[in-house]
């Protein structure tokens, strides 16, 4: 020492400068005075900038091996100051020797130096470089600042002093992460920061400090601890996402959940979804369904799993679908529910024996099902539908795959049928020919016929969310007789025209398939119910002119079947009667039929006084049952306590809606009354019917132009031979395709139409269009040779004339 | 100025409570910790040593072996030019589960990472459950480098290490002369930091 103040004099300026700065007792800190001017030397002489830096370095790795820790701290101090200071192109140079320091203080074993150096590179990730450095790597720093966050201080005896250190040092590992990542980040010719490399490092320091369970934040002390790691690396975290771009947000997400995954963090999954809600909310909007995506994926890969896991992963999907909204989708929606259907089945293929396992795994599919309600939510409505009609395909009715069915359960059925409803509570219906495009509409229908009744009522649920627009469908759950609606409390608009064209258009299959439910044996309460709740939405939500004859007319048949039909228990029939009362009463009201609402209460009065039984309050009155049930909904109508029933099967005429008073009544009110005397039931409607196969536009059309000639005088109609009974509509079902089934329906309709107009009329119509009708001719022609490979074709030509196909239409449409 | 002429990472691997952290500490700090607690995450040492004359600066690397750090620990293999696979002579579990430990260096470890294999507490004799020459079939099967050692009585430790360094050392050396003109630091340009050029500006 005493050699090199001889020397003073000769050593560069620099050196001299650089020396003055440290003051002779360690103790006293910085020179302030000879600080500035080596500032201000630096300044005015920028290229010896670098010389100052090694300088310093060098002096400052010496106190360092000698562990004169002030002198290290005055150093570090001059170093800070010279950064700031210069904005220079030399800085460039003069940061070298500054991380050099840096790694210096961080690899030595000193605490109090590590931090000190942390500090330090956390200041210079702050300033802006103007100047881009080629070279700088930071893979020490990234390496070091993550052991750091794990670190635990073991020096001190002192327990508390030991948090204290050991929060201090995971604080600045934490801080010098982010300062990396500041530093990086935004420079495009620095290291990629978002290499897996780097990012299987910084996620899980950041992570871990989060949820560290011997370190969790203590809740007393202060709620807002902005020095403890666990909020530094939340800090942190937010950032670190929110700086993530699109490709970079993979090497993010998925030490994510390799680390939820390795800390088993999905058993108590607090943590998880709070995790997720920090990504979501950092994440940039547009880049949402990529964490959504990762979690799908994440759910692929613990497909073999317990249920327990697997339901956590889902409920964090449902809690980040939740946040994204809009963005949870992305590009590809239908893989979206794809997967999540996938899943379904395949924790219902493997279902285990175990009861708490299997709680465990009804718990995942509930928890699926909600999640596709909710990515549902998000979609706009048209895409609803396709949703459904997409989940609607993985039915085996609807899968042309022959093994793929036998594996499908009830179970499964079920799930499915609660996923539609979930999707279809989420969707608005504003116009029903949105809401009910054919495609979807007719494979719906179709399934409120399954065995299963529970299942039955779901598909009704879904017709009612569907349907109605007015939040009326709570009244309708009971089948009562409603005096006056009016003080009900029904919410009624005037039907608009496309609803009332669709009505026109469906209204045959509605009424169909709501007879058919009628009929079933295994209908409970509550399938009374549903239907009675379906009955009513329609006529709420679709009440024309034209509507409301059918309606009563559905309603007439509905009477008939109970009063015909043999096979029905005795129970069935009462409810039936209690249903087509209560629905005739609320159609009179809601078409504002005077007489026929008199003429309802008329009937409800005849039945107080002699027939109870036929009215709602006895008939669905669920105590009316033995004592020993102890579950009412699982109990079916035929298990009804009988004895309050009558003995004898009588029907007195006073008790049930007289079809030829019904149309004296409403002669008056000057409605179209043809189609009254027309049961649905007598109607071309049976499956068997002799037809050919159509092109949807014209049907459509040709049906519309029709319907409006209702005045011409009805035909009497030839009874359908063949009796259509459930079970083998049944078979049909689970026989034929979604498209065959249009395509039958489409038929039916057509004969219909040839059958109820005048034959001039189609004459007249067909030569105006012949020329359209001439190519159709072509194409219907070699569809039919087509079809009549398939299954059901064939069945049906066994049974009839196959010539039927090739002869009747080019009768009709010669013209 | 305090310099090196090379700088290795050297990483510990190996089963939960092998002794990794005290070979670590017995090396860096000459001390051997009792009860020394599990390690979190990854710990970091520093210890420059001179190899025939040259300075050579090993960072130590000394992972958690506990299951659920592991994929943090792995982060690390990629950048090591030295890689130390610890068991325990005494329990046979750290043994068996040294195959699943190599398939990770496969996957995540650099191709020309030089691995020792090393048999640790081979002060408790009567305990003793691997026999050395297991240890050694073993080593040779997979090409490896063997030893045993002994943390606490300091058997070998600083023979492995040095051992390591040396060979290190050696390589470096080797790529050197047959690429003149390539300054030694080319071997660990691609884990040292900023410090790689400071050599450069040497005065």
């Amino acid at each position: 020492m005493a050699c090199m103040g001889c020397c003073k004099a000769m050593r560069p300026r620099y050196k001299r400068l650089v020396d003055d700065i440290f003051p002779v007792n360690p103790e006293d800190g910085l020179v302030k005075n000879n600080m500035d001017k080596l500032t201000f030397y630096a300044l005015s002489s920028p290229e010896k900038l670098d010389r100052i830096g090694q300088y310093l370095a060098t002096k400052l790795s010496r106190d360092v091996a000698r562990r004169r820790i002030s002198l290290v701290k005055i150093a570090m101090d001059a170093l800070d100051q010279l950064l700031v200071s210069c904005h220079d192109y030399s800085l460039n140079l003069f940061v070298e020797s500054f991380l050099k320091m840096v790694q210096k203080l961080l690899e030595c074993d000193e605490l109090e130096l590590q931090i000190l150096g942390t500090l330090s590179f956390v200041k210079f990730a702050n300033i802006e470089e103007d100047t881009p450095s080629y070279h700088r790597r930071y893979d020490f720093f990234v390496s070091k600042f993550s052991s750091m966050c794990h670190s635990c201080a073991e020096s001190e005896n002192d327990r508390s002093k030991l948090i204290m250190s050991t929060r201090r040092i995971r604080t600045a590992g934490l801080k010098g992460l982010q300062g990396v990542v500041r530093k990086t980040v935004s420079d495009e010719l620095q290291v990629n920061i978002w290499e897996p490399v780097h990012m299987d490092k910084i996620v899980p320091s950041l992570l871990y400090n989060m949820h560290d369970p011997g370190f969790a934040p203590v809740e007393l002390e202060s709620p807002k601890d902005d020095e403890h790691p666990a909020q530094v690396a939340e800090t942190v975290f937010r950032d670190l996402v929110c700086r993530a771009c699109f490709g970079n947000l993979k090497p993010v997400l998925k030490p994510i959940l390799v680390h939820m995954d390795n800390h088993k963090l999905w058993g108590p999954k607090v943590f998880v979804i709070r995790c997720f809600k920090i990504v979501m909310y950092s994440v940039q909007q547009q880049y949402a369904y990529v964490v959504v995506q990762a979690l799908m994926s994440h759910l692929d890969t613990h497909v073999h799993d317990s249920p327990e896991i697997k339901a956590a992963i889902v409920d964090v999907l449902f809690e980040t679908v939740l946040i994204a909204a809009g963005a949870s989708v992305g590009p590809s929606v239908l893989d979206v529910f794809n997967t999540l259907v996938k899943h379904l089945r395949i924790s219902l293929d493997n279902k285990s024996s175990n009861e708490s396992i299997r709680a465990e795994e009804k718990k995942f599919e509930e928890a699926i099902v909600n999640t596709i309600g909710q990515f549902a939510n998000n979609l706009p409505d048209y895409q609803k539908i396709e949703i459904m009609m997409f989940v609607m395909a993985k039915f085996p009715q609807f899968t042309p795959d022959e093994n793929y069915g036998v594996q499908m359960d009830s179970q499964l059925q079920t799930l499915l049928l609660k996923t539609l409803l979930k999707v279809a509570t989420k969707y608005k219906t504003v116009n029903m020919a949105n809401a009910f495009p054919q495609e979807f509409l007719l494979p719906l229908l179709s399934m409120s016929l399954f065995d299963d009744p529970a299942m039955r009522i779901i598909v009704q649920e879904i017709l009612h969310t569907l349907i109605d627009r007015h939040d009326n469908t709570e009244k309708l759950l009971h089948v009562q007789v409603f005096k006056d609606i009016s003080k009900a409390g029904f919410k009624v608009e005037k039907v608009n025209r496309p609803d009332a064209l669709f009505i026109k258009k469906f209204g045959m299959h509605f009424y169909w398939y709501l007879q058919e439910n009628i009929k079933l044996n295994s209908n409970r309460v509550d399938n009374f119910e549903a239907l009675f709740c379906t009955m009513s939405l329609i006529a709420i939500e679709m009440n024309s002119k034209e509507t409301v004859v059918e309606l009563i007319r559905l309603g007439l048949d509905m009477q008939n079947i109970a009063t015909n039909n043999l096979s029905l228990p005795m129970t069935h029939k009462c409810a039936i009667h209690a249903l087509v009362a209560a629905f005739l009463c609320f159609v009179a009201q809601v078409c504002d039929l005077q007489q026929l609402h008199q003429y309802a209460l008329e009937i409800v009065e005849n039945r107080k006084t002699d027939a109870p039984h036929l009215l709602p309050d006895f008939a669905f009155n669920r105590k009316n049952r033995p004592a020993s049930y102890a579950d009412p909904d699982t109990v079916t109508l035929a298990e009804f306590q009988k004895q309050d029933y009558p003995q004898t099967e009588t029907l007195k005429d006073t008790w049930l809606f007289q079809l030829d008073i019904i149309t004296n009544l409403l002669s008056e009110q000057g409605l179209d009354l043809s189609r009254l005397s027309v049961p649905f039931t007598q109607k071309p409607f049976g499956i068997s019917e002799p037809d050919g196969s159509r092109s949807m536009s014209d049907i459509n059309s040709i049906n519309l132009e029709f319907e409006s000639t209702e005045g011409s005088p009805v035909l009497p109609k030839k009874r359908s031979s063949e009796d259509v009974t459930v079970e083998s509509l049944k078979k049909m079902l689970s026989e034929d395709s979604t498209n065959k089934e249009e395509e039958e329906e489409r038929r039916r309709e057509i004969i219909h139409t040839f059958r109820t107009a005048p034959f001039e009329e189609i004459v007249a119509r067909s030569e105006a269009k012949s020329n359209h009708f001439h190519n159709k001719l072509n194409e219907i022609l070699s569809m039919v040779s087509k079809g009549s490979d398939s299954p059901s074709t064939l069945r049906r030509s066994s049974t009839k004339p196959a010539t039927v196909f090739d002869i009747q239409f080019p009768e009709l449409y010669v013209y | 100025m305090e310099d090196y002429k090379y700088l290795f990472k050297i990483v510990l691997i190996g089963e939960a409570g092998v002794g990794k952290t005290c070979l670590v500490r017995r090396f860096t700090q000459g001390l051997f910790p009792p009860g020394q607690a599990a390690t979190i995450g990854v710990d970091f040492m520093i210890k420059t040593v001179e190899i025939e004359g040259d300075k050579v600066k090993l960072q130590i690397w000394d992972t958690a072996g506990q299951e659920k750090f592991r994929s943090i620990t792995q982060s690390y293999y990629r950048a090591a030019h030295g890689l130390i696979l610890v068991y325990d002579v005494c329990s046979q579990r750290t043994f068996d589960a040294l195959p699943q430990w190599l398939t990770d260096i496969d996957s995540f470890a650099n191709e020309k990472v030089l691995s020792y294999l090393v048999g640790n507490k081979i002060d408790r004799g009567d305990a003793r459950e691997i026999p050395t020459h297991v240890g050694e079939q073993f080593a040779e099967r997979y090409e490896m480098k063997y030893i045993e050692t002994s943390a606490k009585e300091a058997d070998n430790v600083d023979k492995l290490f040095l051992d390591i360094a040396s060979r290190l050392t050696e390589d470096a050396r080797e790529r050197n002369r047959l690429i003149p003109g390539e300054d030694s630091m080319n071997i660990s340009s691609n884990t040292k930091s900023i410090s790689s050029c400071s050599r450069c500006f040497k005065f």
